[in-house]
C-alpha cells in the first residue's frame, strides 16, 4: 500500500468515526421530538432544554463522578422542564412557536445563572468523568469497519436501540396510533375516545426527555465540560432532521448520520490540512440542514396536518 | 349554580383587560426573580432598585438604555412586520449581522482614499441605509421565497440561516476585512461614517431616531396602507386573502423582505453607531431579544419603543448590578423571559369573568336562569 492511499484510508476512518460520534446527541432528540411532532406539538423548546440537560449532567457529574447517574439526572431535568413547555403548548394553548423560543431565552438564563452560581467565576472550566469509546473484542479488530462501527461510545449503541424502540412505539402499539392520531385529526380522535391533550402531554414530556438525556451525552460523551454554547443550534438541527427523516425514527437516524457527516468533514478536513475555509465547512451541516427542509425535496405531504395547531374541544 | 369564575366566549380585549394581565404577568415575574435574588442574600428591593436605578436614573446609563434599544427596536419592528403577516420569521439574530456587515463594509470603502471615500455624511448615512435593509431585505427575502414557492417550513429554516450569517461575518473578519493586529476584527471606521452622537456626556447616537421613524413607518404601513391592510389580511386568514384576489405568496415574500430590512438597520444602528468596527459575536442574542420585545408589546408598533427601552435599560442596569454586587446579569435574562412566558399564560385569564354577586351571597343575575 503506498503512502497517499494510507493517508486517505485514515482520512476515511477519522471522518467516518467523527460523523457516527457527532450524530449521537442529534439523533437523541430527534427522537423525541418526532414523538411531539406526531401529536401535534412543534417544541421548539428542545434547544434550551437540552442546555438545562447538559447542564445538570455536567455539575451532577463533577460532583459525584457517577456518569450513569448524571445521565438519568439530565432526564429528569429535561422532563421537568417539558412539564412547563407542555402546560404552555396544550393547557394555555399559547402559540407553540413563541413559547418554545421565549423558553430558549429562559432556559440560556438559568444555565449561566446557575453555572456561575455552582463554580463562581472561575476561569478555568472542570473537566468531568465522561463515557469512553467501547471495545468491542472482535468486530473492533476489523480494518475499517472496526474502529468506525464497534469503537463509539456505549451511548451511542443504547441510542440506536431507542431509535429503533421509537420506532416500535409509534408504529406498532395502540400508544402510537393514538399519538399520531391526535396530531394528524385532532376531531377525529376525540370521537374515538382518545384524549388529544394527555396524548399532547406525553409527546411533549418524551421529546424533554430525549432532548435531555442529548444534553447529557453531548457533555458525558463529547465535551466534558460545560459552557453556556454547547448545544449552539443542534437542538433546532434535530428539528430539521425531523423533517429529513420524514417524521419516522429509522430514517431520523440516517438523517443524524448525514449530517453528523457534514459536521464531522470539516474536523477531519482540519487534521489533514486543507486551505478551505473552517468557517464554510463549519456552516455546512447548518447549509445542509436548510435544503434539506427548503422543501426542495417535497415532504409537506407526510407532515402531521394538525402540527403546531392548538387543539380546544368545543 | 353560579361560579365565581365564569367562562367568556370571547376574551376581554379591552385596553385595561389588556393592561390589567400584562402588568399582573410582569409583577409576578419580577416576584419568582426577588427569589433569586434573595439566594444571593442581596435584598429583593434594593437589587430592583439597582436595575432600574442605572439606566433611568443617571444620564450616563440613560444614554446607554437609548444604545441597547435601538436595535432591539428596529428588530421588534421587524417582528411585528412578518409575525402579522403570518410569516414566523426568526431569523433576526442573521439579518442583523448581514445588515451591520454590509454596513461596515460601506463604512471601510468611504475611509479616505478608498473605493468611495471621502464622501460627505448626508450622502453616505442613506446609502448606508438603503444599502443594509437590502441586505438583510434579500436575507429574509429568500427564506420567504423558500416558503411560497416550495412550502418549507420559515420557522425552521431561519433559525438555521443565523448560523451560516454569523459563520460568514466571522470569516470577514478573519480573512479579507482584518485589521492588523491580534484580534479578528476590522480596522476602526472613519469619523464621517459614524452616527452622530446626540446627548451630550452619553453614548446615545442617532441610531434610536432611526428607530423611531421606523416605528412611524410600520405603523403607517399597517394603520393606514392598503399594502399593508393586504398583510395582514394575508396574516389572519390566507384563504380569505386568497379569495378577495391578494396574491399570498407575493405578500409573504414582501413581508419577509421588509422585516429583515429592518432586521438589517438594526445592524446597522449596532455598527456604526457604537462598536464603530466589524468583529465576531457583535449579536449575541440580540435578534431573540428583539422578538421578546415585540411580543411583550403585542405586536404594537407604537408600544415597541417604550418596551425595546425598558429591555435595554434592564440589561443595562443588570451590568451595573454585576460590577457592583456580583449578581450575574444573566438573571435579567430570566426576568426578561419569564415576564413574556407570564404575559402569554396570564392571557387565558381574559377568558373568565368574575363574579361579584357570588362573593356578595346575593342570587346571580342572569346565570342563575340560564345553568341549570
Amino acid at each position: 500500500m503506498n503512502g497517499a492511499s494510507l493517508l486517505g484510508s485514515a482520512f476515511v476512518v477519522t471522518w467516518l468515526t467523527a460523523s457516527l460520534r457527532l450524530a449521537g446527541p442529534v439523533l437523541l432528540a430527534a427522537l423525541g421530538e418526532t414523538f411531539a411532532e406526531q401529536s401535534g406539538v412543534l417544541n421548539v423548546g428542545i434547544e434550551g432544554t437540552m442546555l438545562l440537560g447538559a447542564l445538570a449532567s455536567f455539575l451532577v457529574s463533577l460532583y459525584t463522578g457517577m456518569i450513569w447517574f448524571s445521565l438519568f439526572v439530565a432526564v429528569i431535568v429535561g422532563i421537568t422542564a417539558s412539564v412547563f413547555l407542555a402546560w404552555m403548548y396544550v393547557t394555555v394553548r399559547a402559540s407553540q412557536v413563541v413559547a418554545g423560543l421565549v423558553f430558549n431565552v429562559l432556559a440560556l438564563g438559568i444555565a449561566s445563572t446557575v453555572y456561575r452560581r455552582a463554580l463562581g467565576d472561575s476561569a478555568l472550566p472542570e473537566s468531568i468523568a465522561m463515557f469512553q469509546p467501547v471495545r468491542i473484542p472482535v468486530l473492533g479488530k476489523l480494518p475499517l469497519l472496526g474502529p468506525i462501527l464497534f469503537g463509539q461510545s456505549v451511548l451511542f449503541y443504547l441510542t440506536l436501540l431507542l431509535a429503533w424502540i421509537a420506532y416500535v412505539v409509534l408504529f406498532k402499539t395502540n400508544f402510537g396510533l393514538s399519538l399520531r392520531a391526535s396530531g394528524e385529526n385532532p376531531a377525529a380522535a376525540v370521537s374515538a375516545g382518545i384524549s388529544v391533550a394527555r396524548m399532547r402531554y406525553w409527546g411533549t414530556l418524551i421529546s424533554g426527555a430525549g432532548a435531555g438525556m442529548a444534553g447529557g451525552y453531548l457533555v458525558l460523551a463529547q465535551v466534558g465540560l460545560f459552557r453556556e454554547s454547547i448545544v449552539s443550534g443542534q437542538g433546532f438541527i434535530a428539528l430539521g432532521i425531523v423533517i429529513f427523516g420524514r417524521w419516522n425514527p429509522l430514517k431520523a437516524a440516517l438523517a443524524a448520520i448525514v449530517f453528523g457527516a457534514c459536521d464531522a468533514l470539516q474536523l477531519s478536513l482540519q487534521l489533514f490540512g486543507t486551505h478551505v475555509p473552517s468557517q464554510l465547512l463549519l456552516a455546512l451541516p447548518y447549509i445542509v440542514t436548510i435544503l434539506a427542509i427548503s422543501g426542495l425535496f417535497g415532504g409537506k405531504a407526510v407532515q402531521p396536518a394538525a402540527l403546531m395547531v392548538p387543539y380546544a374541544k368545543e | 349554580m353560579a361560579k365565581l369564575f365564569e367562562r367568556r366566549l370571547t376574551p376581554a380585549d379591552s385596553p385595561l383587560a389588556i393592561l390589567g394581565t400584562t402588568s399582573a404577568a410582569f409583577l409576578a415575574a419580577m416576584l419568582v426573580t426577588a427569589f433569586l435574588f434573595l439566594s444571593y442574600d442581596a435584598s429583593p428591593f434594593q437589587a430592583y432598585i439597582a436595575l432600574f436605578h442605572e439606566p433611568f436614573a443617571t444620564l450616563r446609563g440613560f444614554g446607554y438604555s437609548l444604545v441597547r434599544a435601538s436595535p432591539l427596536a428596529l428588530i421588534a419592528l421587524g417582528t411585528i412586520v412578518s409575525w402579522r403577516s403570518g410569516f414566523s420569521y426568526l431569523g433576526f439574530e442573521g439579518c442583523f449581522v448581514i445588515g451591520a456587515t454590509a454596513a461596515g463594509w460601506l463604512a471601510l470603502l468611504s475611509a479616505p482614499g478608498s473605493a468611495i471615500g471621502p464622501i460627505p455624511f448626508f450622502l453616505f448615512l442613506p446609502l448606508a441605509i438603503s444599502v443594509a435593509f437590502l441586505a438583510g431585505g434579500l436575507w429574509a427575502g429568500l427564506v420567504g421565497l423558500a416558503r411560497a414557492k416550495l412550502g418549507g417550513s420559515e420557522v425552521l429554516i431561519s433559525l438555521m440561516s443565523n448560523y451560516v450569517a454569523i459563520f460568514i461575518l466571522q470569516y470577514l473578519v478573519s480573512g479579507p476585512l482584518r485589521a492588523p493586529g491580534s484580534l479578528p476584527e476590522t480596522r476602526l471606521f472613519p469619523r464621517t461614517s459614524w452616527l452622530p452622537f446626540i446627548l451630550p456626556g452619553t453614548r446615545a447616537h442617532a441610531g434610536i431616531l432611526i428607530a423611531i421613524a421606523g416605528a412611524a413607518l410600520v405603523w403607517l404601513l399597517l394603520k393606514k396602507l392598503p399594502m399593508g391592510y393586504e398583510l395582514i389580511v394575508t396574516g389572519f386568514s390566507p384563504s380569505a386573502a386568497k379569495y378577495a384576489g391578494i396574491d399570498v405568496g407575493r405578500r409573504l415574500v414582501l413581508a419577509a423582505f421588509l422585516a429583515g430590512g429592518l432586521g438589517g438597520v438594526a445592524g446597522l444602528s449596532e455598527v456604526l453607531g457604537s462598536q464603530h468596527r466589524l468583529m465576531d459575536g457583535i449579536s449575541g442574542g440580540v435578534g431573540f431579544v428583539g422578538v421578546v420585545v415585540a411580543l411583550l408589546a403585542r405586536l404594537n408598533p407604537v408600544a415597541v419603543i417604550p418596551t425595546a427601552l425598558l429591555y435595554g435599560g434592564m440589561s443595562v442596569g443588570a451590568d451595573a448590578m454585576q460590577r457592583r454586587a456580583s449578581i450575574p446579569s444573566s438573571i435579567t435574562f430570566i426576568l426578561q423571559s419569564l415576564a413574556v412566558l407570564l404575559v402569554l399564560a396570564f392571557d387565558a385569564f381574559r377568558y373568565y369573568r368574575i363574579n361579584w354577586g357570588v362573593l356578595r351571597g346575593a342570587p346571580p343575575p342572569v346565570a342563575g336562569e340560564v345553568s341549570k
